[in-house]
């Protein structure tokens, strides 16, 4: 262990991770040399793939072709949706059965989210685990990317109520690590125009730029919250980053449809949405016509963006849906248009929407009603409201839950906020800690906060180096290659790839081997020293994550360490074992769960 | 209504709507429901995963086939079934008409001039066919019935776009409604799995896997592996497992230990020493077809590997019999595949090899000793069960009216010859769920 210290802080790290950066880093027509061309690089980087387990489909469980020899003798034959949409990795729990009534232990809507919170502390959760029921702990471990020891104590300071009230209000919390960290991703803050000046067409820079800051924003933005919920649009509205139609376009999705409305209207998102170039190309709107519809949009508007796959609708529905979308496209330069003459007129019906859509240039208007009768749709209202318990609560949340999250949401006129207080009022929301799991980059993202990585001397190759890596394990942001986004259910991200990768990128953050950052030096992570190992263990616990271990837990770390509880600690560093012990802390449950 | 009481035929559909597409919709919907039900039962307390971790724990290293459930996480027993589908993508369009030569064809000897392969140089074929020099090292295999092409494939596809084309067979649909890669709908209705059911050998999943189905992609084997620092994997790995005992009854429990074993099996396959006695030739391919030849040779419960091998985009130099582009490409290509077929043994026998590439290229040769992008295109396959020895499929000829546009006419299409592979090979008979809205048609390839 010895040889350890000092000298081989950098040592080389995982040999693939670099050798991409380096490619990207250096240049090179991008990837273009590593792969074959610009779909494989999105689909590389989709590779999420790779780490998620199955949401198995059902429909084989029909067997023999049931359904679909069953409608080959219908004269009326049309596809299901989920035939259509083909898509055998669909989290579909996002959109069906909504709401499940188990009970966690505790549920009801309190005045306050202390109040919540005190409430359910009293009571006996129903799925009893290894997570610290603190309340501070589990608010930051929902509400944040992950806990860090000046986060803990500044919510301590403020009050649960007064603190998820600044997260609620971002423009007035100072973010200044965030914006300075920004500088070294340049693009991500510009227009598409600036994009289009500053970016080889076609390139993938600022695509991949956009995905590093969105990661240097999730570690180091003061406005957690925030971050979470452009997270959580990003996915519910996924247009893939990098995806082949992005290059100039992508960034401005993020800043003008997600960021612009993450804590806003939903019908003002999903407006947005369907105007801007990027969601138009991405699901082919750009290229349809009233002469040839393309029913990629108008289909997964309904599917996935709104009513969700059981909202009722059929293909007929979509059809109209499609013809309602028709005429929005995109300029060559990249703008947002309206083409009235691609424009399919007639009378237009899906679900309840009705419209004579008698002329082309009336069109947008249509599609701008169409769009506000889906956002104000209860099937939206319960859809987004059962999502947003997914990712705050656990994965099959009660249906209390959700029917008071759909209530608030129309009776907010599809504003978010009211939405997410009444989540932090809710008991189901307190008594569910350590219920969730965290997927990859979460898990990732909440290691290098509890580390306390910090922007260094070259924070873009530093961070460029983090997003090749949460490549690796199948979860760079905003990266998932169908339109659904990310599976959100533990189930959905079982996979020994993954969880090795994982493993393996903690002790890559703990190496510090990306370099460009600043690292927290192992051996200081402890604080002051104790005097033997037990304690020692505690502490690096505590600082790791946030809890004591379980005596069995415990136990294991220190025959890890060949040691006893009362062995005496002669240095920081363990005699060089610390580098070893900590990812073994950042590996285990209490780091997993949130 | 319960999925497993779901409909059989169209009448008792009708029942669960007013009409046929409705009542489908929401029987697919209920079923989907349930599905998800049953995982989310598995997530929550009272959880079955007594039965994951039972199993786990109670099999050695060398079957981790009957043990390590990936995909759904553990309805009955694994497939019995030991086959294994390999598909080698030969990226950037090959040459079909260079590599099984329509013998002594005037027509192709007239296009492609100074390029033309020679009736004399011709290896083995049939009698319409010879192979290029260059598949010597598979020539033993032709002969022994154990090797097949199909000529004259395409997909539907028919842009002449290296992109399109790539993602249009990868995807097995010409629709952009059809978002998963065919394998990977292969691999759903192959069901559950070992965590190496599925291995794509490369730096990034290959479009034919992307979907929902889990899948490892590898570097090497010895890629799969924890990075501890030396002197510390042993103990770390130990810690971890000690980590994840006692913790209740969470899914992750037996999570961590399914990566557990996995790294050690990964390990184990890693260090054996490698006997057989293939020769083989070197280089990135060879590689990773050996990896590939280690895991099923390993029992791992490997049942579909995706390899690729790029440069066959051979606008200029395509060369003659004995160098140039080809002759290089194809050493390389049949050399591992030759050493991967001898080193499998009597395990070649479970396993089809097919090669497949996104498109043919031009009849006539363009004035740069190559050949620019065409249309029909060739596969390759190799393994158990073929009708061998033979060059299959219709063959529309090379005369001015069978061309198409230029090219070789797409007479075949290569989801016929995947959907005959995988009906005999791999007991996938719901081949509409692999090629939806497709057809397919007899081609004869397998016995």
């Amino acid at each position: 262990m010895a040889q350890r210290q000092g000298a081989s802080r950098h040592r080389a790290p995982d040999p693939l991770v670099p050798r991409v950066a380096r490619l990207a880093k250096a240049g090179e027509p991008t990837l273009l040399k590593l792969v074959r061309n610009r779909r494989q690089v999105l689909i590389g980087a989709g590779a999420a793939v790779v780490a998620t387990g199955a949401v198995g489909s059902a429909v084989a469980v029909l067997g023999g072709g049931g359904i679909s020899a069953a409608l080959g003798d219908s004269a009326t034959s049309t596809r299901s949706p989920r035939d259509a949409g083909a898509f055998a990795d669909r989290d579909a729990s996002y959109t069906q059965s909504l709401g499940d009534s188990i009970d966690l232990g505790a549920a009801g809507l309190m005045d306050t989210a202390a109040a919540a919170a005190a409430a359910a502390a009293k009571k006996t959760p129903t799925n009893p685990n290894l997570l610290s029921r603190d309340p501070i702990l589990h608010m930051l471990r929902r509400v944040t990317f992950g806990p860090t020891r000046v986060l803990v104590d500044a919510a301590t300071k403020t009050g649960i109520d007064e603190w998820l009230e600044q997260q609620l209000n971002p423009g007035k919390v100072d973010d200044p690590v965030a914006t300075k960290a920004m500088a070294a991703f340049p693009t991500a803050s510009m227009s598409t125009a600036q994009i289009r000046r500053t970016v080889k067409d076609g390139d993938y820079q600022a695509q991949f730029e956009l995905g590093q800051a969105t990661i240097a924003r999730q570690m180091w933005s003061s406005r957690q919250l925030f971050e979470v919920m452009v997270d959580f649009w990003s996915n519910h509205l996924n247009v893939t980053n990098p995806f082949d139609g992005g290059w100039d376009v992508r960034t401005s999705y993020d800043n003008d449809v997600i960021r612009k409305h993450a804590l806003g209207k939903f019908s003002d998102m999903l407006k947005a949405s369907a105007r801007h170039p990027a969601m138009l190309r991405y699901l082919d709107n750009a290229a349809s016509d009233r002469r040839s519809v393309n029913e990629n949009y108008g289909r997964e508007l309904l599917e996935l963006h709104t009513v969700g796959i059981d909202g009722g609708y059929n293909e007929k529905d979509v059809r109209n849906s499609a013809y309602i979308l028709t005429g929005r496209t995109v300029t060559d330069d990249g703008q947002f248009r309206y083409a009235a003459d691609r424009h399919w007129v007639d009378p237009v019906k899906v679900l309840g929407f009705k419209d004579k859509n008698p002329s082309r240039s009336k069109g947008l208007d249509v599609g701008e009603r169409y769009l506000k009768y889906l956002a104000t749709h209860p099937s939206t209202a319960k859809n987004i409201a059962r999502k947003l318990a997914v990712r705050f609560v656990c994965d099959a949340p009660p249906n209390g839950l959700v029917q008071r999250l759909a209530d608030t949401y129309l009776e907010n006129g599809t504003a978010i906020a009211p939405v997410l207080r009444v989540l932090f009022r809710s008991q189901e929301f307190w008594i569910a800690s350590g219920m969730k799991t965290r997927r990859p980059l979460e898990n990732f993202v909440a290691a290098a906060r509890a580390l306390g990585i910090a922007p260094g001397s070259d924070t873009r190759s530093g961070v460029e180096g983090l997003y090749f890596m949460t490549e690796r394990f199948g979860n760079a942001p905003m990266a998932w290659v169908p339109p659904n986004g990310y599976p959100d259910v533990a189930a959905a991200w079982r996979s020994a790839h993954a969880t090795l990768a994982l493993w393996n990128a903690h002790r890559a953050l703990i190496g510090g081997y990306e370099r460009g950052l600043s690292y927290p030096k192992v051996e200081g992570l402890v604080g002051k020293r104790p005097g033997t190992t037990g304690p020692y263990v505690d502490s690096l616990a505590d600082r790791l994550v946030f809890q004591k271990l379980n005596p069995g837990h415990r136990k294991a770390l220190l025959t890890f360490l060949s040691a006893k509880d009362s062995t005496a600690v002669k240095n920081s560093s363990l005699g060089g074992k610390v580098e070893h012990l900590a990812p073994l802390l950042l590996d285990s449950i209490y780091h997993a769960l949130r | 209504m319960t999925v497993e009481s779901g409909p059989r035929n169209s009448d008792e559909l009708a029942r669960y709507g007013p009409n046929l597409p409705e009542a489908a919709i929401r029987v697919q919907a209920e079923a989907v429901a349930a599905d998800l039900r049953a995982q989310r039962d598995q997530w929550r307390k009272g959880f079955t995963r007594r039965r994951v971790l039972a199993g786990a724990g109670a099999v050695g290293v060398a079957s981790l086939a009957n043990q390590v459930v990936t995909t759904r996480v553990a309805f009955g027993a694994p497939s019995t079934t030991n086959r294994t589908l390999v598909v080698v993508f030969l990226r950037g369009g090959m040459d079909g008409l260079s590599v099984v030569v329509p013998r002594g064809d005037r027509n192709y000897l007239n296009a492609r001039g100074g390029i033309a392969v020679q009736p004399g140089a011709l290896l083995a074929g049939d009698d319409r066919f010879g192979l290029h020099p260059g598949l010597a090292p598979l020539v033993p295999f032709w002969e022994k019935g154990m090797m097949a092409a199909v000529h004259a494939v395409a997909s539907p596809d028919a842009s002449r776009s290296h992109f399109q084309a790539q993602d249009c067979l990868e995807r097995g649909a010409a629709s952009t409604s059809v978002h998963t890669g065919f394998l990977d709908r292969v691999l759903e209705q192959l069901g559950p799995g070992t965590t190496f059911r599925a291995v794509a050998e490369g730096s990034a999943l290959p479009r034919s896997l992307v979907g929902g189905q889990s899948k490892l992609v590898l570097q090497g084997i010895r890629d799969f592996d924890l990075r501890a620092g030396s002197g510390m994997r042993e103990k770390t790995l130990t810690a971890l497992k000690a980590l994840y005992t006692g913790v209740g009854d969470h899914p992750l429990g037996g999570q961590a230990a399914e990566t557990l074993k996995s790294i050690s099996t990964a390990r184990k396959i890693a260090q054996a020493d490698y006997q057989g006695s293939a020769q083989w030739p070197g280089g990135g391919f060879s590689d990773q077809l050996k990896d590939v030849a280690r895991l099923i040779k390993a029992k791992v419960g490997l049942r579909v590997a995706a390899v690729d091998i790029g440069g066959w985009d051979m606008h200029t130099n395509i060369g003659g019999p004995d160098g140039g582009d080809m002759r290089n490409r194809l050493n390389e290509l049949a050399g591992a595949l030759g050493a991967f077929a001898t080193d499998l043994g009597s395990a070649l026998d479970n396993t089809s090899i097919v090669t497949m590439s996104e498109f043919g290229r031009r009849v006539e040769a363009n004035g740069n000793s190559g050949t620019d992008h065409g249309h029909g295109g060739l596969m390759l396959l190799l393994g158990g069960g073929l009708n061998g020895g033979k060059v299959h499929g219709r063959w529309p000829g090379l005369s001015a009216g069978a061309l198409d546009q230029g090219d070789l006419a797409g007479a075949n299409d290569y989801r016929d010859v995947m959907t005959e592979l995988l009906g005999a090979r791999m007991g996938v008979k719901d081949w509409k769920k692999i090629f939806p809205g497709y057809e397919a048609k007899k081609i004869g390839v397998f016995r």
